[in-house]
């Protein structure tokens, strides 16, 4: 079952009647959606870069000049997707009682002794990216590092030109900021 | 060799069969050998009748149950669950309902066969097997199987089981779920597989052990004769299949169900989702130090991290690895990987494989990874207390549900994304209004808000991990059965996860106790989190607030009643008023608190936290919010501060209205604000390192991180990676 790309551009923007949402979640898949949701995504950035995957609702992994890149679509860059997105965000972390209840109040706010909620912003737009709830002291998480190559030869049918290693970079960018200490 | 002559097919033992059936899974990758699966192929109209035929018996015979059972758990909640295995304990086919078990009851006869029940204890056509026991399969021991073999002229052909949970289960104070135990003795009657009937009857001296051991033995039984009543309602049902399709049809047809779903799942999770590697993590709250346990070990406060990788291979294989998970302990919250396997089972039904052909080929494609003597992979299992696995699960299952609605978000396939939230209450035991001592575990924690979806907001009390039917019956009903009386619904506005799309509103529970004697609460946990929230908003999303619960005490509730004066207790309202708000001593407990005497007219108020938003909030439809505010759902306090809407309330039309120009410089000016408090991650690092550098952290964090290191060397060096500690570095 395919579905037409103003359906599905109205499906993404929460425009689709739910009779209509409801049967697109009932119905077989269509074996289509990934090709258009790229022609969609694609459509909507005001940039030229060919967005290979998208990471969450305004970051993607783009071609640019034989590397893979994270970008916003404002534009921003934020290095090799293999490498922890978050690392070249701004954060903001709400790790005392004050800030905590801005967001939950009196009896709703978690205990800063223990935990803090970090949110990333895009340095470009200042999007909020990601909101993070964890123990203080556990490492930023990557959440996601995509075995693109693998994708697209072995599940698209369609190899993509320089394959990358499938492996985590984000080392490279934590040593950096050691030699600074 | 045992010149026993088997059971099964073709004169072979069961042991036999459930070894050629690995076998011939490892030699070809393919269910039980079927390679070239046809028969349902061949001919679909048939294959479609075969399995409809099969699903309708297990669904009648789950609603058998309901007609003779007197548990409300059964009769409103439909806490139970068919399925149908083959002779090796392969599951064919399932009911809806708590279809966690359904791998764990065939975890069960598979037990049953590898230890030689078909010589040493005998399994005969009639025969019941009652199983509680996590130390073999299953999640806790509230949870009761009841299974039965299927045989036909002569040859066991399957198995059928009856997964029931029950509000008692003779275990320690409260007595279905009980915290303050952290020893198998205490975890109350344990069944060990063992055979509790013949001839299609309960065995009468089971029955009195039942009679003279449980507070609530009535509603056991009577739940052992509706989960038999649902065994044979379904092996009489699948004789007739076979006499209208032919044995040798139906024993191809159901392995190649099975094949069938395997291959379907495969396909599934190529077409749906992206390969790589996936990360989240769960902290556990674990506090005992306060809990009346003999063993005294038991009496300690800990955090334990379960961390979570999930790798989508090429090969379309998923693979969960817990690497770093923290130490097991003496608490009744260890999981066991057979429970794993039961929240993977239920997590599966809601995303992948809900077309209604689940069964063991859903689970194939799947590996889990539990690191030993972790919190998840206990070896000291057989010594501990398994009443209460729900900690670490139901948030794992709640984050692996995250992490699946993000492959399918990349995918493209965002209407997928759904998730739920964990939660909390007081259970009680004592002395019920008919004068009798008994556990009281009424059915609700209170409604949880389900995530946001990846194309609308999340269902208002509509997330739990248990079953696909959010629906906790009637309160008049539970009103019957444990001595409490519902107060007030309101749906609050301050329990979501915000986001571009919200979650949906949580529904406190709010009951206050009516009628009972001697009383004694303690906490009834299903969640993992009290003092911190779990990680759980998607893509600039929040996280649902932080559970809550209350013990409410007034300071003249007759006098109040007289006087016809307020109660307040329609809801939360203002979270940040709601202490000084309440006529009397609000007394906040954690999500396990220790057993305290509690008294008529004592108010329970759980309110849990929802799931996770999705998306940056100041991106919300403006169309939505009005929604929202016009609905009572949401107010002018977090349009503004969360939303950065502003709205202002007509009071002739009665209806909210968007200043759309005020809101587009409220969120010109967020943005600006971000970028202006928002540091680079470098900065945070530096800061954050020189805290750990100088063990600047709680000491349960700092126990809790020891704990992961101790187990991971994986785990610790990626910390010491992150952080660029020494080598020798330790908290």
């Amino acid at each position: 079952m395919e579905h037409s790309k103003e359906d599905l551009k109205d499906l993404y923007d929460g425009n689709l009647r739910w009779e209509k949402v409801k049967e697109i979640m009932s119905q077989p898949k269509d074996n289509d959606r990934f090709d258009k949701y790229i022609e969609i995504l694609q459509e909507r950035v005001p940039w030229s870069e060919k967005i290979l995957l998208p990471l969450n609702e305004h970051l993607h992994v783009v071609q640019k000049d034989g590397e893979r890149i994270v970008k916003c679509d404002c534009g921003q860059e934020f290095g090799d997707y293999r490498r922890n997105w978050k690392l070249s965000a701004l954060i903001y972390a709400r790790d005392d009682r004050q800030k905590l209840e801005e967001i939950y109040p009196g009896v709703k706010c978690p205990d800063p002794d223990l935990g803090e909620i970090r949110e990333y912003y895009c340095p470009g737009c200042g999007s909020m990216l990601k909101v993070e709830s964890v123990p203080i002291g556990y490492p930023v998480i990557f959440e996601f590092l995509p075995d693109i190559d693998s994708f697209y030869r072995d599940w698209l049918g369609r190899p993509l030109p320089d394959e990358k290693e499938y492996k985590d970079l984000s080392q490279e960018v934590i040593k950096e900021w050691a030699t600074k200490v | 060799m045992s010149e026993h002559k088997g059971i099964g097919d073709s004169g072979r033992t069961l042991k036999q069969m459930l070894e050629d059936n690995k076998r011939l899974y490892e030699e070809t990758g393919c269910y039980a050998g079927v390679t070239d699966p046809h028969v349902l192929k061949n001919d679909p109209v048939k294959a479609e009748l075969f399995h409809s035929r099969l699903v309708s018996a297990l669904i009648s015979g789950r609603e058998t149950t309901k007609k003779v059972s007197g548990s409300p758990f059964v009769r409103e909640v439909a806490e139970l669950c068919v399925g149908f295995y083959t002779p090796e304990g392969d599951c064919i086919a399932q009911s809806t309902g708590i279809q966690v078990h359904i791998r764990c009851m065939g975890d069960v006869i598979q037990w049953m066969i590898e230890h030689n029940y078909e010589e040493e204890v005998g399994i005969d056509d009639g025969d019941i097997f009652s199983c509680n026991d996590p130390v073999i399969a299953g999640v806790h021991a509230a949870d009761v199987y009841d299974c039965m073999p299927i045989y036909w002229e002569g040859e066991l052909i399957g198995w059928v089981s009856t997964v029931i949970m029950e509000m008692d289960s003779g275990a320690v104070t409260p007595g279905c779920m009980p915290v303050p135990n952290v020893e198998r003795a205490t975890d109350g009657l344990k069944f060990c597989a063992e055979k509790i009937g013949f001839n299609n009857k309960l065995r009468r001296d089971y029955e009195i052990k039942i009679e003279i051991s449980l507070g609530l033995a009535d509603l056991f039984l009577l739940d052992r004769k509706g989960a038999v009543a649902a065994d044979i309602r379904v092996r009489e049902e699948v004789k007739n299949v076979i006499r209208e399709f032919g044995l040798d049809f139906f024993k191809q047809a159901t392995r190649e169900l099975i094949e069938e779903e395997r291959r379907n799942q495969y396909k599934r999770i190529r077409q749906r989702t992206i390969p790589g590697r996936y990360r989240d993590v769960v902290p556990c709250e674990i506090y005992m130090a306060d809990q009346p346990v003999a063993w005294l070990p038991g009496k300690k406060d800990m955090i334990r991290l379960v961390p979570m990788q999930m790798d989508i291979l090429p090969s379309g294989n998923i693979v969960l690895d817990f690497e770093g998970t923290g130490e097991w302990g003496w608490h009744p919250f260890n999981a066991t990987p057979s429970g794993l396997w039961g929240g993977i089972s239920i997590a599966v039904v809601q995303t992948l494989s809900y077309d209604g052909r689940g069964n063991l080929g859903s689970l194939l494609p799947f590996d889990l990874k539990p690191p030993v003597d972790s919190l998840l992979n206990p070896t000291e299992v057989k010594h501990l207390a398994t009443s209460t696995p729900w900690l670490p699960l139901v948030d794992m299952c709640s984050l692996w549900l995250g992490m699946l609605g993000s492959a399918f978000y990349l995918r493209g396939f965002r209407e997928e994304i759904y998730n739920y939230r964990s939660g909390s209450t007081l259970q009680m035991a004592g002395y019920d209004q008919y004068g009798n001592k008994r556990p009281m575990m009424a059915g609700g924690l209170g409604h949880l808000g389900a995530g946001a979806r990846g194309v609308c907001d999340g269902i208002d009390a509509g997330g739990w991990i248990g079953t696909l039917e959010v629906d906790l019956g009637a309160d008049e009903v539970w009103e019957l059965f444990v001595p409490e009386m519902e107060m007030g619904k309101q749906l609050d506005p301050y329990s979501l996860g915000y986001g571009k799309y919200r979650a949906g509103l949580s529904l406190p529970k709010i009951t206050m106790i009516h009628g009972a004697g001697l009383c004694v609460a303690a906490g009834l946990v299903g969640c993992a989190h009290d003092r911190l929230i779990p990680n759980i908003g998607m893509f600039g999303g929040y996280p649902g607030s932080k559970r809550t619960t209350f013990l409410l005490r007034y300071e003249n509730l007759a006098e109040r009643m007289e006087k016809r004066e307020p109660l307040f207790l329609h809801g939360m309202d203002h979270p940040a008023e709601f202490i000084d708000r309440f006529p009397g001593e609000v007394i906040p407990l954690s999500h396990m608190p220790a057993p305290m005497e509690v008294r008529n007219g004592d108010v329970v108020f759980s309110d849990n936290g929802s799931a996770g938003g999705l998306g940056d909030p100041i991106e919300r439809d403006l169309a939505l919010q009005k929604a929202d505010l016009d609905n009572g759902l949401a107010n002018e306090e977090i349009s503004r501060n969360v939303y950065c809407i502003a709205a202002n309330y007509d009071e002739k039309t009665k209806e909210w209205t968007i200043d759309e120009a005020e809101t587009k410089k409220l969120r010109e000016e967020k943005r600006k604000e971000r970028l202006s408090r928002g540091v680079p991650v470098e900065e945070y690092w530096r800061k954050i390192r020189q805290r750990v550098l100088e063990k600047d952290l709680d000491p349960l964090l700092t126990e809790m991180y020891q704990s992961s290191m101790k187990l991971s060397e994986v785990f610790t060096q990626e910390f010491k990676d992150f952080w660029t500690l020494s080598e020798d570095f330790n908290f």
